[in-house]
């Protein structure tokens, strides 16, 4: 901690402010501390991009690996830490501009939330086993508190269901860790990986089993998100949009990481994934398409997303995963668009089911067009960025002459779109004359619009970030390099 | 400052004019990682950038009037952007990009209508999202083929690629221009959307399924000759094609017959018309192609006049059923000569262009000895007769049968301009059938490397197979018509008008206001009798569709079963699963 | 000057043989059943009598129109028909059509009529219109087909190249080419509105026809049109399948021939019903036609 600007911010500044959150509840500062301080890290995320794209930074704790702690930035996690920093700045901004409800403008909310940030970069940027465990137990816990901040029964619940869950995710995650532990002696990340083929194929198949069960249920694959819709729907929209936008895509790529980095020959566990991928795209499309719960709809979609993801990053070749990391950033910007629409429609309309927003889109032409915007994007429609990111994938496919895919791909975006035109349409149904409240708020708009804007950019222009994926794609796929960078050259 | 927004609106509206007089060039942009747009207006993309130039303003002055909706000129303007993105394409990811944001776009349109149903929309949108689904799919298969989205020929390609690449664009594209059995989003939407929009749906979106349909045969090196071989003196794929195409012609005319809404006939109507495009299509050769530009052509100035006719009846009525208009000759004498006018070009016959353009593609069925095509399509093209008669008998003559059609007035000029420019068109391009041959048609022949179809002079149109002139037939009719009238005046005698319009040998009785005189939507009833049709009318693809729809909600209860909240199942999967992974690992590999 | 002189002419000729024609039929008809019959003259004294009627009545004016559509209808459809070959007379325009747009020509008539029709403000008349369209919806099929087979065999839609190729007996229409004559044979005698296909203006316990409303000069035009468009369709027949006439007694010889073959079939048949007429066209004569495609088009040897 001896340079001013390195990787360690990322978990440290919001764990040192969280913490010392009295002091800011007298000063007034929650609010404006909640937008900074993600703020601060994207700033410094992209000073250090220039960094990293030579580079791989390495932050090592107190010890060199493999038996010491080291944080390690490079072209992969960048992409992670930036949307989860910039997701961070978006939802702050939306609490704070928003006029939310008082609880998640509270020193509580404050704390998990930052918490929650700490605990993904941590988990992203981590380069050995314990803690990323550490990290991922942060992330959960301050998830589970998140989702039980209302205080009411349905958040309680969802709160309850989400911690148990979770610790089951965790129990399974940590086995895993205790036998790689037992088999190599190591928990450096690097080290293990050197020594990960050496452990005897059963028990290889025993630890990779458990891990996927554990992050399996973290990433919300198909048999083990059923959980999901109904913490979703239990959530404060504003969390359920952290909890899609970041804390997920935090967990898929610490599976992809372990996933390329453990195996020399990641083809039988990406089969796996890709199968897993398939099956969770497809299911939740299907399953989504009689949701008359908004909040609801949005988790089955935010799961056949994942699932595509994940169908894209098992594929393991550099296109499919540049586009899959690409997928991941439009993603996370697109429920952060529709999660926040609808915490703003589902103010002025109370309810969330699909019968009561019968003519809202007309009540709140902005809001509509907003949501409008974001189920195109998820969609895949162009000029939106969701196409650029899909296009990208399925034209991975198409070079490896791979097509069961995209025929997949192309079929789940062909439901997806079954359920999203239906909310569209009541959206915008004519007849029912909507109690129009006095728009109070407006300034909510600007964190949203800002998304928008860039889920615009990128469908445009998505060649202005093109080489970060690629670079990210690389840096994720290639397992050598990075054992190079943290062993040295012998190894 | 609402006019100069207005005024914004209508020059964006004129963009497709202004790309095609200025445009001379070739644009990239870089999308992504070896993925470029590549922007080029090749002739025959020029040729339907022509009919979305006629379409665009024609449209967009009536959606002009006052109140203006906004949100609704935006996505004219969006639908606009999108639709020149697709004729400018070079390449296929461009294409895809405009094809797209015309389906959002106007599928967002459709939604500013108040009657839209659920199931319209849906239909719409699924439709129209399946057909871009399945295109995307052809230039994934495209792109692992070639290694370039470029829109070019293929080099060399087997028969299984060929089929492949025909069956998904082919499928994409006969989505799009409606042909059975994929036509069940079209009466629905035609008839629910905006009454202006609908003119544009029918005139210029459809076309661009034609577009690519077209542009599918430009990729394979022998058309769809390299398919199958030949069949008689014609590509045997096509004959396959130009059946679906008359059938659908055939099927649509009987139903848009027995409709009872205007605008609903219209849609129908236009399903039939791009049928004998695809059956043109299908045929392949020069003269045929020729046939399906000028129809398409003919089309666009047709559906729109008689849309927009149709929009401003309802407009002034507040009726679109047959059965509550009539009369209407008196109170809107323009727009009685707009679907005059309308519906004899819709019936193809001379000397209006509609007949020049049959008369090609009829021959070119002799030309590939495809008879039996050629009657099907005259049994649709005469069956057509009659719901064009009810379209203009049963809202302009007759019996006023409803307040609002005794009381309409004529429309307002935003929507008679374009009916009086589109009836000038039309009447110029009859007279001079050879001049779109020689300057529209024969440009995209050239460029496809066929025979041009030109003849001596604007006024005829030529063919292997003869053909005829049309200022000649012109003149005959008007010099006959006007010396029967003349003759017909000198003759002694007096004119008297009949007293009342109750004043008619009605079989003996007298009839009173009361009596039902106007015979409206019961027209072509009858035909039910006639076996055939009595078969069509009776059957439809819907049951089918609405059958996918039920499985699929089932689909998704049974599935969703699993996602029933309630913790220790969960955890209890994840153990089984667990459980079973192993176990299956030790029984088959051994741990 | 000789083209107006032509078609002066053209117009006279196909009145005048209209006439006696129909005088003809009605004589014959009488004799048939047994009666005197009027002269055969008598068509023409009708239509004169109509034309001098003092009043007429009219229901507006698309109402007046319409006979007038169709009249210009008919002379336009006469002109674009060849009567003579080789000859420089009675041609009219016919360089400058085919027979497709003669086809089509026929039709342009009877449609206007019928805005006159609905003008009028008379169901029964509207139905009369709906019948006529479904008939002739009925008919066309299996006429064309034969047309096609026609073309098909001459490569040419030319009327004037089709009668050109029928030099001498052996190369008659009727013989090369058998199967479209009888195809079209039938739906021929429904578009000259002949029993057993009159259904459409036939007198019925209502009377339902087109020209229900219609008197005084306007049903003089009507009757008018009606002659001439028949002589012109018979000199179509001729052209097509009668190699033609060279001179006009040889055309009206072989167009009274033709007519008397119609005529004997319709005094046989009793009358059919709208849609048993069109299913009727649908099988047999489409069914014939379609026999003659596959014989002549499908099978190896027309290759």
């Amino acid at each position: 901690m001896t340079m001013p600007l390195t990787p360690v911010w990322f978990i440290a500044l919001p764990l040192l402010l969280a913490f010392a959150s009295p002091l800011w509840v007298r000063l007034r500062l929650l609010m404006p501390l909640l937008v900074g301080t993600p703020a601060a890290l994207l700033a410094l995320a992209l000073g250090l991009l220039p960094a990293v794209r030579t580079a791989p930074l390495l932050e090592t704790i107190v010890i060199a690996p493999p038996l010491g702690i080291h944080l390690q930035l490079d072209s992969a996690s960048w992409l992670l830490v930036a949307l989860i920093n910039f997701a961070g700045v978006v939802v702050g901004a939306f609490l704070w501009l928003g006029e939310t409800e008082p609880y998640l403008r509270e020193r509580r909310a404050f704390i998990l939330i930052l918490l929650l940030i700490a605990g993904c970069n941590g988990m992203v940027l981590t380069g050995d086993l314990f803690n990323l465990y550490v990290f991922l137990e942060i992330a959960g816990v301050s998830a589970y508190a998140l989702s039980a901040l209302r205080r009411d029964a349905p958040a309680l619940e969802a709160g309850l269901k989400y911690l148990i869950i979770g610790s089951v995710a965790a129990i399974f995650f940590l086995f895993a860790v205790v036998l790689i532990y037992l088999q190599t002696g190591n928990l450096s990340l690097a080290a293990v990986a050197r020594g990960f083929s050496e452990i005897p194929g059963p028990m290889q198949m025993l630890i990779g089993l458990l891990m996927l069960i554990g992050l399996g249920i973290k990433t919300e694959l198909f048999p083990f998100n059923f959980w999901v819709p109904d913490i979703y729907q239990g959530s404060h929209p504003a969390v359920a949009s952290l909890y899609s936008g970041i804390l997920v895509k935090a967990f898929l790529f610490v599976l992809f990481h372990l996933v390329f980095l453990f195996l020399a020959d990641p083809g039988v566990a990406g089969a796996w994934l890709m199968g897993l991928g398939a099956i969770t795209m497809l299911v939740a499309e299907t399953v989504a398409l009689r949701q008359e719960d908004l909040r609801r709809m949005l988790a089955y979609s935010s799961l056949g997303q994942i699932g595509l993801i994940t169908l894209a990053l098992g594929f393991g070749v550099e296109s499919t995963t540049a586009g899959g990391l690409f997928h991941m950033v439009n993603h996370t910007l697109v429920k952060l668009l529709l999660f926040l629409t609808a915490a703003i429609l589902l103010r002025s309309f109370v309810s969330a089911r699909i019968a009561d927003f019968a003519g809202a889109g007309r009540a709140r032409p902005l809001a509509g067009a907003l949501f409008v915007l974001g189920a195109l994007a998820v969609m895949g429609l162009p000029p939106l960025s969701g196409f650029a990111s899909k296009l990208w994938i399925l034209k991975g496919f198409a070079e490896a002459g791979v097509f069961w895919p995209v025929a997949l791909i192309l079929l789940a975006a062909l439901i997806e779109a079954g359920y999203y035109f239906r909310w569209i349409k009541v959206l915008y149904e004519p007849r029912t004359e909507v109690a129009i409240e006095p728009s109070e708020g407006r300034w909510a708009y600007l964190p949203i619009g800002v998304v928008a804007g860039l889920i615009v950019l990128l469908g445009v222009a998505p060649f202005l970030v093109d080489d970060l994926f690629i670079e990210g794609a690389r840096s994720l796929l290639d397992r050598t390099a990075t054992l190079v960078a943290v062993l040295g050259a012998g190894s | 400052m609402s006019l100069i927004l207005k005024l914004f609106f209508f020059a964006v509206s004129l963009s497709p004019t202004a790309l095609l007089m200025g445009w001379d060039g070739h644009l990239t942009w870089t999308l992504l990682d070896g993925v470029g747009l590549s922007l080029t207006l090749t002739p025959l993309a020029a040729f339907f950038l022509l009919l979305l130039a006629l379409a665009a303003p024609l449209v967009a002055l009536p959606m002009l009037r006052r109140p203006a909706d906004w949100p609704s000129l935006a996505l004219y303007a969006a639908l606009l952007a999108g639709m020149q993105l697709l004729l400018l394409a070079g390449d296929f990811v461009s294409f895809f990009i405009g094809w797209e944001i015309m389906t959002w776009s106007s599928y967002l349109l459709l939604l500013r209508s108040p009657r839209t149903e659920m199931a319209t929309s849906q239909s719409y949108i699924l439709f129209n999202l399946a057909s871009a689904f399945l295109l995307l799919a052809g230039i994934m298969v495209f792109y692992g083929l070639t290694g370039s989205f470029d829109i070019r020929p293929l080099v060399g390609p087997t028969q299984p690629q060929q089929l492949a690449l025909a069956l998904l664009f082919g499928l994409a594209f006969l989505i799009k221009v409606g042909t059975l059995p994929l036509h069940i989003w079209v009466p629905r939407s035609y008839d629910e959307a905006p009454d202006i929009f609908s003119a544009f749906l029918s005139a210029a979106i459809s076309k661009m399924g034609v577009y690519g349909m077209i542009l599918l045969l430009t990729l394979f090196p022998e058309a769809l000759t390299g398919l199958y071989g030949r069949l008689l003196n014609g590509p045997a794929a096509g004959y396959l094609l130009a059946w679906v195409g008359v059938i659908t012609a055939i099927v649509a005319t009987y139903k848009a017959i027995s409709q009872e809404d205007m605008k609903r006939l219209l849609a129908y109507s236009s399903i039939a018309q791009v049928g004998y495009i695809t059956t043109a299509v299908g045929v392949g050769s020069s003269l045929a192609l020729g046939g399906a530009l000028y129809l398409a052509l003919v089309h666009t100035l047709v559906k729109l006049l008689l849309f927009i006719s149709v929009a401003g009846i309802v407009l002034q009525t507040g009726q679109r059923r047959f059965n509550d208009l009539g009369r209407l000759i008196e109170r809107m004498p323009i727009s009685f000569f707009g679907v005059l006018i309308g519906i004899i070009g819709l019936a193809g016959m001379p000397p209006l262009p509609g007949f020049a353009a049959k008369y090609l593609v009829f021959v070119s069925l002799v030309d590939a000895r495809w008879l039996l095509l050629l009657a099907a399509m005259i049994l649709s093209s005469t069956a057509a007769f009659i719901y064009c008669y009810k379209l203009i008998y049963a809202p302009f003559l007759g019996h006023a049968n409803s307040a609002g059609a005794r009381e309409a007035k004529e429309a307002p000029w935003p929507y008679l301009v374009p009916q009086v420019i589109l009836m000038a068109l039309l009447f110029g391009l009859g007279v001079f059938p050879g001049f779109a041959i020689e300057v529209l048609i024969d440009p995209v022949l050239t460029a496809l490397r066929m025979a041009p179809l030109g003849g001596s002079s604007w006024a005829v149109l030529t063919t292997a197979y003869g053909g005829y002139d049309g200022v000649v037939l012109m003149s005959v009719f008007v010099t006959a018509f006007v010396l029967v009238t003349g003759l017909f005046l000198l003759l002694r005698g007096r004119m008297r008008r009949a007293g009342s319009p109750y004043d008619l040998s009605y079989a003996g009785e007298v009839p009173t206001e009361e009596t039902p005189l106007h015979y409206g939507a019961g027209m072509g009833r009858e035909l039910r009798r006639i076996p055939l049709v009595g078969w069509i009318l009776r059957h439809s693809s819907q049951g089918f569709y609405l059958g996918l729809t039920r499985q699929m909600r089932a689909a998704a209860g049974l599935l969703g079963g699993f996602y029933a909240g309630n913790p220790q199942t969960w955890i209890l999967l994840a153990v089984v699963v667990f459980a079973v992974v192993l176990g299956l690992q030790a029984v088959t590999g051994g741990i | 000057m000789h083209a107006i002189l032509d078609s002066l002419a053209m117009i006279g000729v196909s009145y005048i043989m209209g006439f006696l024609f129909y005088g003809f039929y009605r004589q014959l008809n009488a004799r048939v059943q047994r009666r005197w019959g009027p002269s055969i003259w008598q068509n023409f004294f009708d239509n004169m009598k109509f034309f001098f009627k003092s009043e007429t009545l009219v229901h507006g004016p698309m109402f007046f129109f319409g006979p007038m559509i169709i009249m210009a209808g008919a002379f336009t459809t006469v002109l674009f028909v060849p009567f003579l070959k080789d000859s420089n007379w009675l041609q009219g325009y016919s360089q400058y059509g085919n027979l497709i747009l003669i086809i089509y020509l026929l039709v342009v008539g009877p449609l206007g009529n019928a805005l006159a029709v609905g003008s009028s403000g008379n169901p029964f008349g509207v139905m009369g219109v709906t019948r006529g369209l479904t008939r002739l919806m009925g008919l066309e099929v299996p006429f064309f087909l034969g047309l096609g087979l026609v073309m098909l065999q001459h490569e040419t839609t030319s009327v004037h190249a089709i009668m050109a190729a029928q030099d001498g007996l052996a190369h008659w229409g009727i013989v090369t080419n058998p199967i479209a004559f009888c195809v079209i044979l039938l739906p021929f005698i429904a578009s000259q509105n002949g029993s057993p296909f009159d259904v459409v203006g036939a007198p019925v316990e209502v009377y339902a026809g087109p020209r229900v409303e219609f008197g005084g000069r306007l049903l003089g035009v009507l009757m008018t049109q009606n002659m001439m468009m028949s002589i012109a369709k018979l000199v179509l027949v001729t052209d097509l399948f009668l190699g033609g006439a060279t001179n006009i007694l040889v055309l009206i010889l072989k167009a009274f021939a033709l007519f008397v073959l119609t005529t004997a079939v319709s005094m046989v048949f009793p009358r059919l019903r709208t849609e048993q007429a069109v299913d009727f066209f649908w099988k047999v004569p489409l069914g014939l036609g379609v026999l003659g495609v596959i014989l002549t088009v499908w099978l190896p040897w027309s290759a």
